[in-house]
């Protein structure tokens, strides 16, 4: 009677969980790393879980680069149901031959995206955005949240002012002013190089300087008229390798992505060269930091420089064989919300694709100026051939001290050579 | 049926029930290790891209082309080979030497020997994440605590973020720091089944340390030797996991197992802000690792399989 009565207090003790929470739906969130974007997501879920009692979201969280490969490990597992993903970016242009489709588009076409076409919430967003940024042959799979530069440097006024150094409009005037701060014993310029990606980012401010129409130089390299060797590509790579060794501050090549707008912040260096994401990272680790943020002038004429490029960056996509779809799409209609937007921008330091939002921050004001000049990135756009070497990249983490060159032309012509050799393997 | 003794299946299910209870190892093992590998070999020869609904297609050997014949990646693709190669032959002796010295220290039973044998050990069950995270933190070349002692002396390096070939000694000197451990218990387990008597016949006919060592105790180890260099060369070829955690996989240099993992789960052909999921490219290129360990592993088999023949008699 005793062990019956055990039993009964076992298996009522195992279920009560299960009972608790049945009916309860389990919203699963995947996002990548983002400090603001992970506490506004935070914060928001509280707000929904509040008006929607009975669904709970759980988050997960992995860094940028492991966004991707998580996204499909995910999806194949059916266990995700909202996901941040980058701005529907690289698409297959018609002389891009033998190239890999993009992972958004092979997601899409497995029908592993929810088409999101015709919801209401859609409505709040710029018509270019969602055309642009989430949508395939006439239908959207994604809602992007957001634009974000990434040709820009943060600086830092005070010790601008302090120093006497004005806003640099052209490369002469960049250099001088770095070397200014140098001698005065203040480093000049932090970036994240530990995970070379951010002195990549830091380089395409001088791309872009130098071919504005970055579309009509992605084709320009692909059909053989514009090459990584030629005498602009050459200047470009000479002023890449003056940023990487002389201007970014010695040691940088170990200081982590998310570590650098910290040294920023502290006036521990006088810019930094980071994409205007982490505008938010800089505001939180000091309040008192009073920051500017201008287009990385890579030309001599100040005309070149007054285009900013960058990228859609958050957008939001659905499984499609989520269980939960009522639930993921009450959730993206309160995201949407504009008053819900609008903190998110401001928590987030987004360039809004809602046309009632705006960026009323430091940031926001900044970069205003430029916006009329808005492009996407080189990387938005380049799609590597496939049989190109290492160095087919306009990087300016090929040159020491992060990586093996220094020398400009000796990685020009290795930047061509790879590139042709994966030219000539597509034709 | 031997007298005196009762089976208690019977003759027949005596026959039969060592395959049965060898049965669900069997299984485990084939659903676990032999059927992945098989499925691996098969997807090497297919455009698969691992996402769920995506057609797979039969594209034959055209991985294996691209991976070792087409454009720029034969030059790439070669230059990752003998980074791994390189790096599998320093931590191998480094590591063998290192554990050797260490497991002779200790075996000469000094005060404290089982706290040192405790330090020494643990990197081996910090796992690889905490090790990376561990030396990355103490090579943070803003002011982390090597740095500060560099300082010292007005010197100032890079480190992990450093040029290539540094980061790559590096992480070949976290590999060691991190499997010593277990190289070292391997040794001492060895260094147990030498005799005390032969060591002392040796010093009696007037061998000093060094000879007593070389002659007597370095010999009866080679069993000890042998798994070790094994062991080593087989998971130096395969290491990822420090790369991954100290550098990721698309930044610097490279070895063949961490390019498998980036050129299935992100690579876009060399591309370092492209993504594309190739993972019967990935496959291929893990195929080519595998022949590669495969081809190490036997012909370091059986080479130190017959010095031990030799030696040991």
């Amino acid at each position: 009677m005793r062990k019956r009565w055990v039993f009964v207090a076992l298996v009522a003790f195992l279920a009560l969980p299960v009972l608790a929470f049945a009916g309860d739906v389990t919203l699963e969130l995947l996002i990548h790393q983002n400090a603001p974007l992970v506490d506004y997501i935070d914060a928001f879920n509280k707000k929904f879980e509040a008006k929607y009692p009975g669904i709970k979201v759980n988050v997960s969280v992995v860094k940028a680069d492991e966004l991707a490969m998580s996204t499909q490990t995910r999806l194949t597992a059916n266990d995700v149901d909202i996901i941040d993903m980058f701005g529907f970016a690289q698409g297959i242009q018609p002389y891009m031959k033998g190239a890999d489709k993009p992972n958004w588009q092979a997601l899409i076409e497995a029908g592993l995206l929810m088409d999101l076409t015709g919801q209401s919430f859609l409505k709040n967003f710029d018509a270019p955005t969602i055309k642009d940024a989430g949508s395939f042959n006439g239908k959207v799979y994604e809602v992007n949240t957001g634009r974000y530069a990434f040709t820009g440097v943060f600086y830092n006024k005070d010790l601008f002012a302090k120093y006497k150094v004005k806003v640099p409009t052209t490369w002469k005037d960049f250099v001088a002013a770095c070397e200014t701060f140098k001698k005065a014993g203040v480093p000049a310029i932090a970036c994240g190089g530990k995970d070379g990606w951010p002195v990549l980012v830091a380089g395409y401010g001088i791309i872009l300087s130098m071919y504005p129409d970055q579309a009509a130089l992605v084709k320009g390299l692909w059909q053989g008229a514009i090459k990584w060797n030629d005498a602009k590509s050459l200047q470009m790579w000479q002023r890449m390798q003056v940023l990487a060794r002389d201007l970014i501050e010695p040691g940088a090549s170990g200081v982590a992505f998310d570590a650098a707008p910290g040294r920023f912040a502290s006036g521990a260096t006088a810019m930094l060269c980071a994409g205007s994401w982490d505008a938010p990272a800089i505001a939180t680790a000091n309040p008192k930091c009073n920051f500017g943020y201008f287009p990385l002038p890579g030309s001599d004429k100040a005309a070149d420089n007054k285009y900013i490029a960058g990228k859609y960056d958050v957008g939001w996509v659905v499984n499609a064989k989520t269980e939960n779809k009522d639930a993921a799409l009450k959730w993206l209609a309160l995201f949407s919300d504009p008053a819900n937007y609008q903190a998110y921008v401001t928590a987030v330091g987004v360039i809004p694709t809602q046309p009632t939002a705006k960026l009323d921050t430091t940031l926001g004001r900044e970069i205003a100026p430029y916006l009329a000049n808005f492009r996407l990135g080189y990387e938005l756009l380049w799609v590597q051939p496939k049989g190109a070497g290492q160095w087919a990249q306009p990087n300016a983490a090929f040159f020491k001290p992060y990586n093996q060159f220094d020398d400009a032309k000796k990685l020009a012509d290795q930047a061509q050579a790879d590139l042709d050799a994966g030219l000539k393997a597509v034709k | 049926m031997k007298q005196g003794y009762s089976y208690r299946f019977g003759s027949r299910g005596a026959r039969s029930a060592p395959y049965l209870l060898l049965a669900p190892g069997l299984l485990l093992y084939l659903v676990i290790a032999l059927g992945p590998s098989v499925a691996t070999a098969a997807y090497s020869f297919t455009d698969a891209s691992g996402i769920l609904g995506s057609p797979i297609k039969w594209i034959g050997l055209d991985n294996y082309k691209e991976f070792l014949l087409m454009g720029a990646n034969v030059r790439d693709n070669l230059q990752v080979t003998e980074n791994t190669f390189l790096f599998c032959i320093l931590v191998t002796v480094v590591q063998t030497v290192f554990g050797l010295a260490a497991a002779i220290l200790l075996d000469m039973r000094m005060r404290l020997s089982n706290f040192f044998r405790t330090v020494y050990f643990m990197p081996t069950i910090l796992g690889f994440t905490i090790v990376g995270l561990v030396w990355s933190l103490f090579l943070y070349p803003m002011g982390g605590p090597m740095q500060r002692l560099l300082g010292l002396l007005g010197l100032q390096s890079e480190f992990l973020g450093g040029a290539s070939m540094r980061v790559f000694y590096w992480i070949v000197w976290i590999q060691i720091w991190a499997n010593m451990g277990v190289t070292m218990i391997i040794f001492m387990g060895g260094l147990q089944t030498v005799p005390a008597e032969l060591r002392e016949a040796a010093r009696i006919d007037g061998a000093g340390s060094w000879q007593v060592f070389r002659h007597v105790t370095f010999p009866l180890l080679t069993p000890s030797l042998n798994t070790n260099i094994l062991l080593e060369i087989i998971g130096s070829l395969q290491a990822w996991q420090l790369f991954l955690v100290v550098k990721g996989p698309t930044n610097g240099i490279n070895v063949l197992s961490i390019w498998v993992y980036a050129l299935a789960f992100g690579r876009q052909s060399n591309n370092p802000t492209g993504i594309a999921m190739r993972q019967g490219y990935g496959a291929a290129a893990s195929m080519v690792l595998f022949v590669i360990v495969l081809v190490v592993g036997m012909i370091t088999q059986r080479v130190l399989a017959r010095r031990e023949g030799r030696i040991l008699g």
